[in-house]
């Protein structure tokens, strides 16, 4: 937009349009598993045998096998169609950072919370995928020493906290940038978008202190 | 009205070669109804005349007193002390070209962006200077009126954190506009037309959803709406269009 010219060339190329309909459904795919995954993980609270049967469900299916490679896959894709909007180069890291600071302002905060967790789930998700993946079958006995082992603890906790909160920031994101979001229901949405992050904490983290304090 | 008011101002002239980018502080004392439009005013009548700053209207019609208001994008000329701590930091508005002090360059962008959106009614109809203008149902008249407030202060560009971070973002300013025409029924664009200008990166697809412009449009512009309308409305037709990719000229 500086450059002093008077033309400029339109395209008629739909490739930021169709990334843009990937990046919000491949998040809405993603929303719909956490959501199943956190119900999943909650079902320890019925006891071990329940957790163990779901989970033998998942592994007798394939779902585990299959599933859970597709499902990385699918939280790579969404990563890189996200990170076209994600400030990687040191000036506007600097910049975004200066404007947050100076404006003060929820929704620019919230973004930024959004894209720091959402690095972080890559990171600690695929850690996550490859200590689960790689010693099936699962089991609440596995579960119980993995919350007790090292500071897998601390780890599941931050990975909680992450989770929920760039799940219903991304809720809110996607609502907001389609247009379901707008300015008469926007304080609304705000409001939900912390009782749905609060709920996802208070699930995972009920599920997370019965695992630690299950007696297998 | 006893309150004295400490205004930090960002000073710094490009032109002059030995002038270094910092704040300096000047102190007045508050009155009644007192804008920053006046306070500015003051400080450049009664104790710095070299104090560089724009305003033209004084009402919050002309936009050219934008500035950042201790952090927030706003008018100079609508913001009013008493809403204000007895510290105000005052700063040009970031993203556009810097002419000194607290005055901002936002011509050049707007000129730029008026001629990259094809800001004007598109028709093959030939104008017939003696014919009566043709009627327009109010509702119609009245939804373009709303997005054709826009003033051109830049507030919704300096407090956008996407075009803070690429310069080639079109912005809340650019996208309101194209919407306006959108709704203009003498406009004979097509959703192609307007697909073409707006469906990448640099337009909608660019827009991250931070909502700074909406929170700080000093005429309230419906810009979330409009954003949110014009995305789902380009990204529907794109996917309806996907096999189409000829440019038709």
């Amino acid at each position: 937009m500086w450059n002093d010219t008077t033309m400029y060339v339109q395209s008629p190329a739909k490739t930021s349009a169709v990334l843009d309909w990937l990046e919000v459904l491949s998040g809405a795919g993603l929303v719909l598993f956490i959501l199943g995954h956190s119900l999943f993980v909650a079902s320890v609270l019925f006891g071990a045998a329940t957790f163990d049967g779901l989970a033998g469900f998942f592994e007798s299916t394939g779902l585990a096998q299959v599933g859970g490679p597709l499902i990385g896959s699918v939280f790579l894709l969404h990563f890189i169609l996200a990170a076209r909007k994600i400030p990687f180069r040191t000036e506007q890291q600097k910049t975004l950072w200066a404007h947050a600071r100076l404006m003060r302002h929820e929704d620019t905060w919230l973004w930024l919370v959004q894209a720091i967790t959402g690095m972080l789930i890559l990171f600690m998700g695929s850690i996550h995928m490859w200590i689960i993946l790689n010693d099936l079958p699962i089991t609440a006995t596995k579960s119980v020493a993995l919350a007790h082992s090292g500071l897998w603890l601390w780890f599941y906790l931050v990975f909680l906290f992450c989770v929920a909160m760039h799940v219903a920031s991304g809720i809110y994101r996607a609502g907001v940038k389609w247009g379901y979001i707008r300015r008469d229901n926007r304080a609304k949405a705000k409001k939900a978008l912390y009782i749905l992050a609060g709920a996802l904490v208070f699930l995972d983290l009920v599920s997370l202190i019965r695992f630690y304090f299950l007696s297998v | 009205m006893d309150r004295m008011l400490t205004i930090h101002v960002f000073r710094y002239n490009p032109q002059d070669p030995d002038s270094t980018p910092h704040m300096q502080s000047y102190y007045i004392d508050e009155t009644e109804s007192m804008t920053l439009f006046i306070v500015l005013n003051r400080i450049r009548e009664e104790q710095d005349p070299s104090l560089q700053f724009d305003f033209c209207c004084r009402a919050g019609i002309c936009g050219q007193c934008a500035m950042v208001i201790n952090g927030r994008p706003n008018l100079a000329c609508k913001t009013k002390t008493k809403d204000l701590p007895s510290q105000i930091t005052l700063l040009p508005l970031p993203f556009f070209k810097l002419i000194g002090d607290l005055s901002v360059d936002t011509g050049t962008w707007f000129r730029e962006m008026n001629t990259r959106v094809e800001s004007w009614i598109h028709t093959q109809k030939e104008f017939d200077p003696a014919a009566e203008e043709e009627r327009m149902d109010n509702d119609t008249a009245e939804k373009i009126y709303e997005l054709d407030r826009c003033v051109e202060c830049g507030c919704c560009l300096a407090a956008c954190g996407t075009a803070r971070m690429r310069e080639d973002f079109l912005g809340a300013a650019a996208l309101n506009r194209i919407a306006r025409f959108v709704l203009d029924p003498r406009d004979q664009r097509q959703e192609k037309d307007f697909f073409e200008i707006i469906g990448n990166d640099q337009g909608i697809f660019g827009c991250m959803g931070l909502l700074g412009c909406e929170d700080v449009c000093p005429k309230n512009l419906p810009l979330q709406d409009q954003l949110g309308y014009l995305r789902r409305k380009m990204g529907i037709y794109a996917l309806k269009n996907l096999r189409s990719t000829k440019k038709t000229c």
